[in-house]
């Protein structure tokens, strides 16, 4: 079932949550919402969901008008952030809750269930009370909750979030597990995670302040980032400022081979891992270093453009500048994209 | 603790106790005492009998008790059920203000001025309810009812409207969600706003005593009445009596509520 929203706009009294959003989300894609906090990412999941009325604009579950209709109407599986399963409800009884909403046969809501906990591993744990659970066990409760009900359309709100950060990366292999088991349904995943996004995403739109910035598929976001914002939040990538001179871009007065420059784009963006050291490049002086394990940071100040720092990422067997070396940066053109300031 | 030296410690452990003892111990002791005295004269009393305990409980007094608790339950349960439909209906509307305003009225006016009220609006027609147990409810209801919206209307700020949208997501009517999701959750605060208004309803007097006709009698009433005439050692008696079933209706109440904790 396709999702679409269509220029919608959701205000809170005088605070405007949600301006303009356009989006289409088709029957087997994964869209993840992506952005920092405050920017209206759970707003937009509302407005699908149902549980928050547009201020304007019209939302569409294939193809059908859903703006006006109530949530229990429209079909739609919901993880919120915190989870919310009933505390005054076993696991089993949290999984059955849609199945008897729904009035469904008893020996069909059995079924079922235990076709649902399976599903998650949490078959051992349906006589539990939700407190008597760990954050990912809570977590995959409700998905199954959600899923109960054979939904067309799954939102997750930030599903990880809550846990810690070992669990984060095995939640983060089971979703894309239980991805495939679903191929139909159509999802959109809420996250302020770009490594998350990155993992699960078909494509990825990327937000701020209430408005969406950009969306594209999850590589070419990545590898060609169409604005500042987008670059820096997906994959922390360097931003420095640049001169034309007629075809040929410079950085702090170094010619880039092999970069073509382009009008109104005047910030190179380069990723932390791309640059590397070498003898014929960009000077610049090291004033931090930072061992990450599987990598080196430097933070390294460029010389002519003082407002700039810049990273780097070494591989971690690669010999490390003492602080306050000058080095010389090389910035490779095909690692290299240009977008407007 | 401020205090840290031994003795402070110890000067302050004692004062303590002398206030509490004085202002509030003191009191029930007294009554204790003088419900088992047959006489009074000294410092101490004298004379232990338990005749005014067995009048307290027997012909008039006893049919106040039996008043006392049908008046708490049916006027303590009914505010209950009112103050939580108030609060779930107040909770998120554009009224809900105005609807906190109202029901905290009948804290903030005196409770005779309430009793007054109800006694010169029902004395006529179209409604005319003075002379029946029903004014004495009506009474109690009024007042309770500020106590009970009060407790839920709190309880519901805490919970995290997501429990209701996600149970409508998942299909539920909101019949549905309200008695299966919001109520149960609900549960903790529902009980405790009873025990408050049973316990609040069984000590009720300044109400009462403007609206109750001669044949619905609570005991706070019958205790002043009997000291009014001068039965000093009946009416203390009969406060024991009211003590022992308030302190027993509220604890059953309470164990209530301890069971929805846990479950
Ligand atoms: N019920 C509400 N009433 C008033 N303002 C709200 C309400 N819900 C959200 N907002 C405001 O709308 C904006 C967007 O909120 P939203 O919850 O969509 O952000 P988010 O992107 O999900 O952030 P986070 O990552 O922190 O969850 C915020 O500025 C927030 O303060
Ligand atoms: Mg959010």
């Amino acid at each position: 079932m396709t999702v679409q929203l269509d220029d919608v706009s959701v205000h809170f009294g005088r605070t405007c949550a949600l301006e303009g959003l356009s989006l289409t989300v088709a029957a087997g894609e994964t869209v993840a919402l992506l952005g920092p906090s405050g920017s209206g990412k759970s707003t937009a999941l509302k407005a699908v969901a149902g549980f928050v009325r547009p201020s304007s604009g019209r939302i569409r579950l294939a193809g059908q008008d859903v703006t006006d209709l109530p949530p229990a109407k429209r079909g739609i599986g919901v993880v919120v952030q915190q989870y919310a399963l009933f505390p005054h409800l076993r696991v089993a009884d949290n999984v059955a809750f849609g199945l008897r909403a729904a009035r469904k046969p008893k020996a069909e809501v059995v079924r079922r269930v235990a076709e649902m906990l399976a599903m998650v591993g949490m078959t051992s744990y349906a006589k539990r009370f939700p407190r008597e659970l760990s954050g990912g066990q809570q977590q995959r409760v409700a998905i199954a909750r959600a899923l109960a009900i054979q939904p067309k359309v799954l939102l997750l709100d930030e599903p990880l979030a809550a846990l810690d950060a070992q669990l984060r990366a095995d939640m983060l292999g089971e979703l894309q597990k239980l991805r495939r088991e679903v191929p139909e349904v159509a999802i959109v995943y809420v996250t302020h995670d770009q490594s998350e996004a990155l993992a699960l995403a078909d494509r990825i739109a990327v937000m701020r302040d209430a408005r969406l910035v950009d969306i594209a598929p999850a590589a070419e976001l990545y590898a060609t980032p169409p604005s500042a914002f987008t670059a820096s939040f997906l994959g922390g990538a360097n931003l420095l400022p640049v001169e034309s001179v007629g075809e040929d871009v410079k950085v702090a007065g170094h010619v880039l081979p092999g970069v073509r420059s382009t009008p109104g784009k005047e910030l190179l963006c380069i990723r932390p891992h791309a640059i590397r050291l070498g003898s014929e490049g960009v000077p610049v002086r090291v004033i931090a270093t930072q061992w990450r394990g599987s990598s080196n940071q430097l933070t390294c100040t460029v010389d002519g453009l003082p407002d700039v720092s810049v990273r780097i990422d070494l591989p971690a067997d690669s010999d490390v500048p003492a602080l306050g070396a000058q080095v010389s940066m090389v910035l490779p053109a095909e690692a290299c994209s240009l977008v407007p300031s | 603790m401020l205090v840290w030296t031994r003795p402070g410690k110890a000067l302050t452990w004692i004062a303590f106790a002398v206030v509490f003892g004085v202002l509030v111990l003191a009191p029930f002791v007294v009554v204790i005492a003088a419900a088992f005295a047959g006489t009074w004269n000294g410092v101490l009393p004298s004379n232990p009998t338990a005749g005014h305990l067995q009048e307290a409980l027997s012909g008039d007094e006893l049919a106040s008790l039996s008043v006392s608790l049908q008046t708490a339950f049916l006027g303590g349960l009914l505010a209950v059920a009112f103050g939580t439909w108030g609060a779930l209906a107040a909770h998120g509307s554009r009224f809900g203000r105005v609807a906190d305003a109202l029901h905290h009225l009948p804290i903030a006016v005196p409770s005779v001025v309430v009793g007054l009220g109800l006694l010169v609006a029902f004395s006529r027609q179209p409604i005319l309810l003075n002379g029946t147990k029903w004014i004495v409810v009506i009474a109690h209801l009024v007042l309770m009812v500020a106590f009970s919206y009060g407790t839920v209307a709190a309880a519901l700020q805490r919970v995290d409207p997501s429990y209701a949208d996600v149970a409508a997501s998942l299909g539920a009517s909101p019949a549905r969600v309200l008695w299966q999701v919001r109520l149960p959750m609900l549960r903790p605060a529902i009980a405790s706003a009873a025990g408050l208004s049973v316990a609040l309803s069984m000590g009720e007097v300044g109400a009462t005593i403007m609206v109750y006709p001669a044949s619905w009698r609570t005991v706070p009433v019958s205790i002043f009445a009997l000291s009014d005439r001068g039965q000093t050692f009946t009416a203390a008696a009969e406060a024991l009596v009211l003590l022992t079933a308030t302190v027993l209706v509220v604890f059953t109440v309470d164990r209530l509520r301890g069971r929805a904790v846990e479950q």
